[in-house]
């Protein structure tokens, strides 16, 4: 935590470069035994995701057609769907749709909300007034369904889905960063920074923004999950990501009829999948959350 | 500041935020590339056709203009003519609104009534077995998308156990529907007296209640836990403690602090489960203003759209302020923000 004490230096000077990263994942398991779990999880999946080609035992999009609806077996281990494609290549490259959403759309996020919040922060008046008023007004309507909707009017792709849900997230960073900037404006280190003359895109960018970032950071992975989680909502609604993809949405889509006549591994290994992605997320998001808040790691 | 004045000046402060719902809701279906018109119109319709419909729907005029438009006609009750069921928006939503009211009453009842003492349980003893249990148990709940649970239910309780209806609608096909009076079929079963309905409302319901009542139970035992917290940290039951009260009533102290809170969180948690209950009633084909609106946003009805999301705003703000006054009858110091 090089924190908001002693501002104006930046990070803490890097510890020794080869075994940092080691070290911090063991200091992460030790605070947060919970959060490296979920490190872990989301670390499988990214696996799955990258390596999804020579993991897979057949190609997730190509049917047999005199295999059809097959129940779990040495060939087929989650067994076959409706079209004869094999379920368990197909749950595997569905990771590749969860990373390939939610990091792009949270990154997209961030690229929006960052700025807005520090400037309105910043700025304050008349133009914070109107942007949180918006904000305000966009949470009185449910996510999901807003989601659905902006996709469905504006057009139903992939790139599309990205778009909406990193826009429609991103009020979530500016309110988190709005109110460190708010915290910030008027201490010692901004106004010597305005007195020295700094322009104020350097005076945001440059000043605010290593110390306002924290807090927006910690919300990332919990976004993600949020991101991965409504992804697949829309594709189980066929909106967005069409039928035959191997998008896990898209495939609980496809299960959803045969769970009344008895055949569940369609359904069922997908959302397994899609579960355990999500929680991932949310534990290593949890305990991402308590170790860079203050208050939240004094509650504990 | 009296209660009256509290109320007047709290209704007023609606005004602005409806503006803006209003606003968005017209934005919605207008951001798009997508042209009603020539989905009302067909494809085999001419130029002169397009035109006619154009003018007839106002999109002619410029923009600012049909907002105007939009906003009067929404103020008098005219949401427009679902193309589906070319019937008006509102009466369709009217008919449905009660079915999903029902749902997410049972639903969130049961949600809160599990998840708060589950939540204040967990705080009592923060990092304990129960707490840690509850706390990993809850964030899976976050994680469990709620079609997928409704399918795994159906699965289990109506096709392995058979213990469950089929999920199709609300009441067996068997069955005749209780004359109506609030238009749940349960409880209109049982003001009339019909057993054999209000039965098999009730095994219907049962599904797709527990099925919400999991998934908003999680994030109040998460929420409950955290301001729990926060109030057992507090100087008043810090001081409490100090005077050697005993636990039972330090716990009705953190209990009573908590409520204001927990309240407003279970308020604010309803209205963004009213989206996670339509999916559930599209699970469940359970006929309701949920299943309708995701219905009209997968068929591409944007007049019903816009209705649905307007609808499910002003519910939202009708439930923030509803929220505010009871709070405010609760706690009278509490002020406007």
């Amino acid at each position: 935590m090089a924190d908001a004490t002693d501002p104006g230096l930046g990070a803490a000077p890097a510890p020794a470069p080869r075994f940092s990263l080691w070290n911090r994942a063991v200091g992460l398991a030790r605070l947060s035994p919970t959060a490296a779990a979920g490190l872990l999880i989301i670390l499988f999946f990214g696996v799955l995701a990258l390596a999804a080609v020579w993991i897979m035992p057949h190609d997730p999009v190509s049917s047999y057609t005199d295999r059809i609806l097959q129940p779990p077996s040495a060939e087929h281990w989650f067994g076959t769907d409706g079209n004869g494609m094999d379920v368990f290549s197909r749950v595997i490259y569905g990771a590749k749709f969860g990373f390939g959403i939610a990091i792009p759309a949270v990154i997209l996020s961030l690229v929006i909300g960052i700025p807005v919040g520090l400037i309105a922060g910043y700025r304050g008046g008349y133009l914070d007034e109107v942007l949180m008023r918006f904000f305000d007004g966009l949470r009185v309507f449910p996510s999901i369904i807003l989601a659905l909707a902006v996709v469905a009017a504006t057009g139903q792709s992939l790139l599309n889905v990205i778009l909406v849900l990193g826009f429609l997230d991103s009020p979530v960073f500016a309110r988190v960063v709005r109110a460190e900037v708010l915290a910030l404006r008027s201490s010692n280190f901004v106004e010597s920074a305005v007195a020295a003359g700094n322009p104020t895109w350097r005076i945001l960018f440059v000043h605010l923004l290593p110390n306002a970032i924290q807090g927006a950071m910690a919300q990332t992975a919990v976004r993600a999950a949020w991101a991965v989680r409504i992804s697949a909502t829309l594709a189980f609604l066929g909106v967005g990501i069409q039928a035959p993809t191997p998008e896990w949405g898209a495939m609980i889509r496809q299960g959803a009829e045969f769970m009344i006549t008895g055949q569940w591994w369609v359904a069922l290994f997908p959302g397994l999948a899609l579960i355990f992605l999500v929680f991932g997320l949310n534990l290593f998001g949890d305990g991402l959350q308590d170790v860079m808040d203050p208050r939240r790691r004094a509650a504990k | 500041m009296s209660f009256t004045r509290f109320l007047v000046r709290r209704t007023f402060m609606v005004i602005p935020l409806l503006l803006g719902v209003v606003f968005i809701t017209f934005m919605l279906i207008r951001v798009g590339g997508l042209d009603p018109v020539g989905q009302l119109a067909g494809p085999t319709a001419t130029q002169a056709e397009f035109d006619m419909i154009r003018e007839d729907l106002g999109l002619d005029k410029p923009l600012w203009q049909q907002f105007l438009i939009y906003t009067g006609n929404v103020l008098q009750g005219d949401l427009g003519e679902s193309w589906l069921s070319n019937r008006p928006v509102l009466d369709d939503m009217l008919e449905r609104a009660v079915i999903s009211l029902e749902l997410l009453f049972w639903g969130v009842g049961i949600g809160a009534l599990v998840g708060i003492p589950v939540g204040l349980r967990a705080a009592f003893r923060p990092n304990g077995r129960f707490d840690q249990v509850t706390r990993v148990l809850s964030l899976l709940g976050f994680s469990i998308p709620t079609y997928w649970l409704g399918l795994v239910m159906i699965f289990v309780f109506f096709y392995l156990l058979g213990w469950a209806p089929p999920a199709i609608g609300r009441i067996s096909l068997m069955i005749f529907p209780p004359e109506t009076i609030t238009g749940s079929y349960l409880i209109d079963g049982l003001l009339t007296a019909e057993w054999e309905a209000a039965w098999s409302a009730a095994t219907h319901l049962i599904l797709p209640v527990v099925c919400l009542a999991i998934v908003s139970a999680a994030p109040i035992i998460k929420q409950t836990r955290a301001i729990a917290l926060e109030v057992l940290s507090s100087e008043t039951v810090r001081y409490a403690r100090a005077c050697g009260l005993p636990k039972r009533m330090v716990r009705k102290l953190v209990f009573r602090n908590s409520a204001v809170p927990v309240l407003t969180f279970v308020g604010t948690e309803v209205t963004g489960l009213v989206g996670t209950m339509s999916l559930i009633e599209y699970v469940f084909a359970w006929g309701g203003l949920g299943q309708y609106g995701l219905n009209a946003i997968v068929r591409g009805d944007f007049t019903a759209v816009q209705g649905y999301v307007l609808a499910l705003a002003l519910f939202s703000v009708l439930v923030f302020l509803v929220v505010d006054i009871v709070v405010h009858l609760i706690e009278p110091r509490s002020e406007l923000t």
